[in-house]
């Protein structure tokens, strides 16, 4: 489109259009919000080991409402554990890493010089933009930012007399979720469009890499569901702003009866979760989509079963759609209805076991080469493998009966999906930064990032299913109120710990981000010998991708140590040999 | 004044860091070499390292479950618990063997196909006979399980009303809870809530012939052996009636009844011979419902029919409780 | 990118963001159709005749719309066929006002005391239809414009495509939610 047009300070960092430089704004962006979020968790962590303890940590955070009375009371635990889902789960695991590899991966992997509309995509990043704005915006209001856990489920959300910040905090929250969903929709047409239309000549579906296979299926998957959270939030302001009851009913609030009937807080439920649920997934598909591709650079092998791999993807975005009863099998739902929610949620287990398999397979005779980026992608599988068994307790009805809301989800959420997209989307910076910034990332300090990192996480994370099944719940400002958990203290303890060690390595991480971005080794053109699209550009950015022509794709992307080659590597680019046959 | 020493440690934390990042890659474009390069000898260190970290987090999580073995839950005291526990460890057996089948295959991988650059990696794109099998079998173990698991969720859910069957209601609001006996009629009399008011709190509609011989506790027994049906209600928000022990959880709505229907089998003093004398059954909130989400507590208390008949008969009935008394 | 692919690319956003939008009200009409189930004293509303006759009005402007091609290949001018589309457009919208109006005389609100989850769907419903067809207006005034100017010619009129397979995409959408609301 606009290959050819002069670019200032303001075009060029601002309201660019490259692609390229969109994707790091929202990198940038998710990891201002992890820092933010990963403060609050700290916060709460040590007020779980220590009940009462102020900590220092806690006088960094902004936000008037934090210095008032001093010391965290229970209103503003539950603001903070709020905060820090809503952080995690849209900003950093949503935008940051699809916002981030989507736009800068896409066209660079299926060879084409920007996205289908480089204009809506610079107003997804600044849709984005203003919603962080107004996000952070509601940690400085009196009654404190939204308080009723991410999931916001009415009443609790809805009644101001309820929870503090249910109050100007909660409405914030809401147009806040609003205008990311916004951004997150154009920014979602815009890759699935592309990647139907602008891939170079030669790349056939089945030649894409899996990164854009994954970052498709993700794009769809969250083109069909934030709607619906539209739909959900939007009933939710109505209730809220102007008196409606679409989930209200029955209430007295403040020794006062509300007018509202009929409505139920479970339609809210179910709207929210038929979004949650695939949202889940659309934060963990890109971190499997950029780990099929950094387990098979640096294995120097074909990911195993190309064909298996896309077909669990597809497969588990179909099932992600008719699963998310399994969230609300303790509301009193039919149990037969509950039934059926087991049936297609344990169903989910076997696309997921296909593609740990696939991973090992992998592996399996590889030459094994542990960049970074690569400890971080092994970082991924084990945590899948981890996380995902555990869903297998949740997903079963019976079981959940026992185990909903107390810290095993807890435990099993963050490993299955936290650490497994994190790890993700580590091992993408790692891996693309040469791509993004020209430099390199420092190894060593990458090697200890990633130990600290993947010891600590195990550390915080495991311990949490043994609190689950001593029954302890989740959301609990304080364990102190009962009895039966006076043996857990050292457990908290423990995790505490952990927690902030974790949090120290990601010191080394930032700081090897920046540094590099400016002091860093400059890379070469290919440094990590790979086959895709993205390491034939040259290593300056420019916009429009590709110097001269666009090049032209004559096989698949996984031709790493393909008998009869000088290399072990091949890129997309070279034709086939006489009587070579594709894989 | 400890927020300038936080600033200062960092910084000069970050400019230790720079220097060290600088002298090493000033070193090696002295030796002529990229430092970012992945050596062999970094691959022989991080495979080894996935071997020890990898075995040591397995180690990990064998200590934890000895350690604290004795923290998790005691066998369930309610019938259909017993089979929610049985379930739970055939479920959970499975999935330790998966995950101590894996992880040392992921781990030990790493550590055997470490690479060198004078290897090169085995051509292995696909196996249409391994990926069928890996697909059947968990298919094969997963119907099983799902089988197992929806008879035990349909025993546990599907409850029948029989004769001997009490109802009590379990009233949630922020935040404390509220129980109600039917009465010997064993049927609660309507309640709207419209009508909670001054010491009716509850909503209790007294025009109701079956409302007058209802009683309300803030503590609830029940009788061992005795089926009983929890009928949930909420003032406010939603709420979350969990028996942990009991291997009991549901939702209290606005707006709507839930229900969970149980046989206690121990009584409370049978686990306190068992757990110990602190031990108490009790009934937590498990829905986040505001600031006091974390101390909203119901006693349940377990005993046999003599003495349960013995407290029911000291508790007030409604009729004398709301309309004698003024 | 060439022209062709560069309108493919635009009409496919167009879709994909169509498909979405559908999504929204899929869900909305799947949240009015479990409340109607479930709830008690859900008050049955008979549908105000002013939305028969909007929904006539959209479907007469819908069908206009199809004669635009046509016109374009015998180069005649398409500007008295787009104003009326508008005009009608704007007629729809009017008359989904009269209907709201028809309502609160009949004594179903939207909100507040006397409301009912029946009638706030109703409004809810039809209101964020309108605000998807103010899009829709917008479109139409520009294609007005252009038109008038003669801009659009048969090998050059995406804008105004664009802007029909919106605007029968809401007339598509009012009369599922119209038949929805009138005979569920
Ligand atoms: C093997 C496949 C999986 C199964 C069977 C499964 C099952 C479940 C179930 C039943 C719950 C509800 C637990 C409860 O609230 O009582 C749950 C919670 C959750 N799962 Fe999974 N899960 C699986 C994989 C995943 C993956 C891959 C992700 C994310 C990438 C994920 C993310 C979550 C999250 C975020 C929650 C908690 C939401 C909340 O209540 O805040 N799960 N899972
Ligand atoms: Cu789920
Ligand atoms: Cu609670």
């Amino acid at each position: 489109m606009s290959e050819h047009h002069k670019e200032n300070f303001i075009t060029k960092y601002v309201f660019t259009q490259d692609h390229k430089m969109i994707a790091k704004q929202f990198l940038i962006t998710g990891m201002f919000m992890a820092v933010v979020g990963m403060l609050m968790s700290a916060i709460f962590r040590v007020q779980l080991a220590n009940p009462g303890e102020s900590s220092i940590l806690y006088n960094l955070l902004p936000g008037a409402w934090l210095n008032d009375s001093g010391g965290l009371n229970p209103d503003k635990y539950l603001a903070l554990v709020t905060m820090h889902g809503t952080i995690l789960v849209f900003w950093v695991l949503t935008a940051g890493l699809s916002g981030t590899f989507a736009n800068f991966l896409i066209p660079l992997q299926i060879g084409a010089r920007d996205m289908a509309s480089g204009f809506l995509n610079m107003l997804s990043y600044w849709f984005f933009f203003i919603a962080t704005v107004v996000l952070l915006s509601s940690l400085f209001v009196e009654t404190g930012p939204a308080s009723g856990g991410w999931t916001i489920y009415p009443p609790l959300s809805a009644l101001p007399q309820a929870i503090p910040g249910s109050g100007t905090g909660m409405t914030l929250w809401l147009i806040s979720i609003t205008l990311f969903v916004v951004g997150s929709l154009l920014g979602g047409l815009n890759y699935i469009v592309t990647i139907l239309n602008l891939r170079t000549i030669g790349m056939t579906m089945q030649r894409l890499p899996l990164t854009v296979w994954a970052l498709l299926i993700t794009a769809i998957l969250g083109v069909l569901s934030f709607p619906v959270l539209l739909s959900c939030g939007l009933l939710l302001i109505f209730d809220r702003s102007f008196g409606t009851s679409f989930y209200l009913s029955d209430i007295i609030i403040g020794g006062e009866a509300l007018h509202n009937e009929g409505g139920s807080p479970i339609l809210f439920e179910h709207l929210f979760w038929f979004l949650g649920h695939p949202e889940v997934y659309i934060i963990l598909l890109p971190a499997l989509g950029i780990v099929s591709e950094v387990i098979a650079v640096n294995s120097r092998k074909p990911i195993f079963g190309y064909k298996a791999m896309v077909g669990a993807l597809l497969l588990i975005a179909f099932l992600s759609f008719i699963v998310w009863g399994h969230h609300m099998f303790m509301t009193g739902m039919n149990p037969f209805l509950g039934s059926v929610f087991t049936f297609t949620t344990l169903l989910i287990a076997i696309p997921s076991a296909v593609k740990v398999f696939n991973y090992l397979a992998t592996l399996w005779r590889g030459n094994i080469r542990f960049t970074p980026a690569m400890l971080f992608a092994i970082g991924t599988v084990s945590a899948f493998i981890t996380g995902g068994l555990t869903g297998i307790i949740l997903g079963d009805s019976a079981l959940d009966i026992n185990v909903h809301d107390t810290y095993f989800v807890v435990g099993h959420f963050h490993i299955v999906m936290g650490l497994s997209a994190i790890y993700g989307m580590f091992a993408g910076v790692y891996h693309w930064f040469p791509k993004m910034y020209g430099r390199m990332m420092n190894k060593n300090l990458g090697y200890l990032h990633f130990w600290g990192t993947f010891i600590c996480a195990y550390g915080v994370f495991f311990p949490m299913h043994f609190l689950g099944l001593a029954g302890l719940p989740r959301r609990y400002y304080s364990n102190s109120a009962f009895p039966m958990f006076d043996g857990l203290s050292d457990i908290n303890e423990l995790i505490t710990f952990f927690a902030l060690a974790g949090a120290i390595f990601q010191v080394f991480f930032l700081f090897n981000f920046f540094y590099s971005i400016f002091k860093g080794t400059k890379a070469t053109q290919n440094p990590w010998k790979s086959n895709t699209l993205e390491w034939t550009t040259p290593v300056e950015r420019i916009h429009g991708n590709w110097p001269g022509e666009l090049p032209v794709v004559t096989r698949w992307a996984y031709d790493y140590s393909k008998p009869g080659a000088d290399e072990d590597f091949i890129l997309q680019t070279e034709p086939l040999k006489e009587g070579e046959i594709e894989h | 004044m400890t927020n300038i020493l936080i600033v200062v440690v960092v910084i000069l934390l970050v400019a230790t860091l720079v220097q060290i990042l600088r002298v090493s890659e000033l070193l090696s474009e002295i030796k002529n070499k990229d430092v970012n390069e992945v050596t062999d000898k970094d691959n022989n260190t991080q495979g080894i390292l996935f071997l020890i970290v990898g075995f040591g987090f397995l180690i990990f999580v064998v200590w934890q479950m000895v350690t604290w073995n004795h923290l998790l839950l005691p066998p369930a005291s309610s019938v259909h618990g017993t089979q929610i526990d049985f379930l739970m460890k055939i479920s959970m057996g499975l999935i330790l063997v998966v995950f101590f089948v894996l992880s040392p295959i992921l781990f030990y991988f790493l550590y055997k196909y470490r690479g060198k650059k004078s290897n090169k990696a085995y051509f292995f794109s696909h196996n249409n006979k391994l990926e069928v099998l890996w697909t059947v079998i968990p298919t094969i173990i997963l119907t099983a399980l799902i089988i197992f698991g929806l008879k035990t969720w349909d025993k546990a859910m599907n409850v029948e009303l029989t004769e001997s069957t009490t109802i009590i209601e379990v009233y949630g609001q922020q935040f404390n809870w509220t129980a109600r006996y039917s009465g010997l009629d064993n049927n609660l009399g309507k309640a709207n809530f419209k009508l909670v008011k001054g010491r009716n709190t509850l909503g209790v509609d007294m025009l109701d012939a079956n409302a007058a011989d209802d009683k309300m506790a803030r503590e609830v027994h029940l009788v061992i052996d005795q089926p009983v049906l929890l009928k949930f209600r909420s003032q406010d928000v939603i709420h979350s009636a969990f028996l942990p022990h009991f291997r009991v959880q549901m939702n209290c709505v606005p707006g709507m009844t839930t229900q969970f229907g149980f046989t206690p089998t121990k009584t409370t003093a049978q686990m306190k011979e068992s757990e110990g004398e602190d031990f108490e059954y009790i009934l937590l909130c498990n829905k986040i419902c505001g600031a006091s989400h974390y101390n909203m507590q119901l006693k349940f208390i377990v005993e046999t029919q003599e003495e349960y008949d013995l407290w029911l008969a000291s508790q007030e009935n409604l009729e004398t409780k709301l309309l004698t008394q003024k | 990118m060439d022209i062709a692919l560069r309108n493919t690319v635009k009409k496919q956003l167009l879709w994909v963001a169509l498909v979405s939008i559908s999504m929204f009200f899929a869900s909305m009409l799947s949240a009015f159709i479990v409340e109607k189930a479930d709830v008690v004293n859900w008050k049955v509303f008979i549908l105000p005749d002013q939305f028969e006759i909007s929904t006539v009005i959209i479907l007469v402007s819908s069908f206009l719309l199809f004669f635009i091609k046509p016109l374009l290949k015998r180069g005649k001018s398409i500007f008295g066929l787009v104003f009326i589309v508008l005009i009608l457009g704007i007629l729809f919208s009017y008359f989904q006002i009269k209907g709201w109006q028809q309502l609160t005389n009949e004594g179903v609100y939207l909100t507040g005391i006397g409301s009912n989850v029946a009638g706030s769907f109703l409004y809810i419903l039809t209101l964020t239809h309108l605000l998807h067809l103010v899009g829709g207006l917008v479109g139409l005034c520009i294609s007005t414009i252009k038109s008038k100017q003669n801009l659009y010619s048969i090998n050059n009129y995406l804008g105004l495509e664009l802007t029909s397979i919106y605007w029968h995409f809401l007339t598509i959408l009012w009369i599922i939610l119209f038949t929805f609301l009138k005979f569920y």
